[in-house]
């Protein structure tokens, strides 16, 4: 089994949370076996701005499920949704 | 070379040679530089590896691409005379295909890889439906290892029967469907026409992947945009961000929230931090509508036109596949729907006919169970307003995940739809 890249669009709570520490706080709460490869950043629309973090978990460990939980959990987390997943 | 766009996926069954196709397509096209190549060889040889192996480089450009700066590392790119191709490998486990229906839309076509000396499998089954059901235009059967079966053509119509049979039973039109026995990895009917397969005459992969039709944005249907959250900004007012799905918003349109219910004018539309006359198909958007309040709409809403709203469902009937229950699937079954930003529960109320999986024929009408493996058609009854919509009329609405115990149980897509009062 290989490892897949789902890339996840995290909306802040508002456009004033501080999006360094929010990145932090969603590096903190991974799961076991998951990593982030790079975060990038979408000017979304009035001051939104949202972090896009490309998480890699294996192709076995039943999806996105538990990284979805833990960035849920994050504070300034607004929502949380999975763009776009692929095999690397 | 071209800038059409295409986005393919690439599908099937473990070990079916997705990799060594995507390796031998880049190789083919010149995408992977040749230097790459030859550093591979050389370390295939040293390990004593005997044959070059493209899944062992599409493998280390893997970890490569990891270890690099490249963000997007899940698509790869190559470009033929008429396209530029990305392609996604779609994952393989179950749970990814919640992902799949509710995120952006990944491909416009597929390719789906079938070893000959294995034919239809497991996997084979799920991506089918899947590609099905995320409204894949035109599917290249690619039937792989051709030398493993001494290039018969006996053991290819064999394949190509079972895959037909499959197609058949998850409803996709076999006219969108094309068949090539190929090698991935001795290249044949890939880039070059095969002298093993003589008694082939069809076109060729690189032929039908030049032939694919041109992507069409879906511009010309209604406008739906599902809402995934609702903000309050200081000095604009209520503001509701989501990705349009189809359709285009122009400021000054008259526009509904449903299930919600509520509609007004749209006075100003934001994409990048920029104010824009309007916005199309695949936009990520923020917007001001006219006295909607905070509290008016909610995530899981769709916004459209106020002349022709987003379908709030009563019930509605669908195609489901059920990927893995640990039992059996009965009336009143009540799991929650993942479609576009909504998630509600929602009660399988009938099941209405099962499918055969080898003719795709109603192989019995109102069964009274249905387990993994099953295609059914079913009737569902939200518990809390949906809007929805059938798939033949907007598929990017017509979609849906079931999940239940923290698992992918079912895949469907909207049939009709029995409107709310
Ligand atoms: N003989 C032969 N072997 C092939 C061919 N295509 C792939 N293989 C071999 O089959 C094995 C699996 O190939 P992969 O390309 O890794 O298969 P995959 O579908 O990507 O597998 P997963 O990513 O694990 O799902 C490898 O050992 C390949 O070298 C082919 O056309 N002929
Ligand atoms: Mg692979």
């Amino acid at each position: 089994m290989g490892k897949v890249a789902a890339k996840i669009k995290v909306m802040p709570q508002s456009p004033e949370i501080d999006l360094d520490d929010l990145q932090d706080r969603l590096e903190d709460s991974l799961p076991e076996g998951a990593k982030i490869n790079g975060v990038e950043r979408d000017d979304v629309a009035f001051g939104l701005v949202a972090l896009l973090p490309t998480v890699i978990v294996p192709d076995d460990a039943g999806g996105t499920e538990a990284v979805e939980e833990g960035f849920a959990e994050v504070e300034g987390v607004e929502s949380i949704s999975v763009e776009s997943v692929g095999r690397i | 070379m071209s800038d059409q766009h295409q986005n393919l996926a690439i599908i099937g069954h473990v070990d079916h040679g997705k990799s060594t196709l995507v390796g031998r397509l880049l190789f083919e096209t010149g995408s992977v530089p040749e230097h790459v190549i030859e550093q591979h060889r050389e370390e295939a040889e040293e390990k004593g590896k005997g044959g070059f192996e493209f899944a062992y480089v599409m493998d280390n450009l893997a970890e490569e691409r990891e270890r690099g700066v490249t963000i997007d590392i899940a698509h790869q790119e190559f470009s033929t005379d008429e396209y530029e191709f990305t392609i996604v490998d779609c994952p393989g486990h179950r749970d990814f295909v919640k992902n799949m229906i509710t995120g952006a839309s990944q491909a416009d076509n597929a390719v789906l890889v079938v070893a000959a000396d294995d034919g239809v499998a497991p996997q084979t089954q799920e991506h089918v439906f899947l590609a099905r059901t995320l409204g894949i235009g035109e599917l290249i059967v690619g039937v792989n290892k051709m030398d493993l079966v001494d290039y018969g053509e006996t053991k290819y119509k064999e394949v190509k029967s079972e895959v037909t049979d499959l197609l058949n039973q998850v409803q996709f039109n076999t006219d969108d469907a094309e068949f090539i026995p190929i090698s991935a990895f001795e290249g044949d009917n890939i880039a070059e026409r095969s002298d093993n397969t003589e008694w082939y005459d069809g076109e060729i992969l690189i032929e039908a992947l030049n032939n694919l039709p041109e992507p069409e944005p879906p511009t010309d249907a209604p406008l739906r945009l599902p809402i995934q959250d609702v903000y309050t900004i200081s000095g604009i007012g209520t503001v509701p961000v989501g990705r349009i799905e189809t359709g285009i918003m122009n400021i000054g349109d008259n526009v509904s929230f449903q299930p919600s219910d509520v509609g007004g004018e749209v006075k100003t539309i934001e994409m990048h931090h920029e104010e824009v006359p309007k916005a199309e198909p695949g936009d990520n958007v923020g917007f001001n509508v006219r006295g909607i309040g905070k509290d008016d709409i909610r995530r899981g809403d769709v916004c459209g036109p106020a002349e022709s709203p987003p379908s709030v469902a009563e019930t509605f009937q669908a195609q489901i596949v059920v990927m893995q229950h640990p039992s059996v699937i009965t009336a009143g079954y009540t799991p929650v729907f993942h479609a576009h930003t909504a998630q509600v529960a929602c009660t399988i109320e009938s099941l209405d006919k099962k499918m055969d999986p080898s003719s795709g024929e109603v192989a019995e009408e109102n069964p009274d169970f249905i387990q993994t493996g099953d295609a059914a058609v079913v009737t569902v009854r939200p518990q809390k307003p949906l809007s929805i919509e059938p798939s033949s009329e907007i598929p990017e609405l017509g979609s849906f995940a079931v999940r239940d115990m923290g698992q992918t149980i079912a895949a469907g897509k909207v049939l009709s739809v029995e409107n709310r009062e």
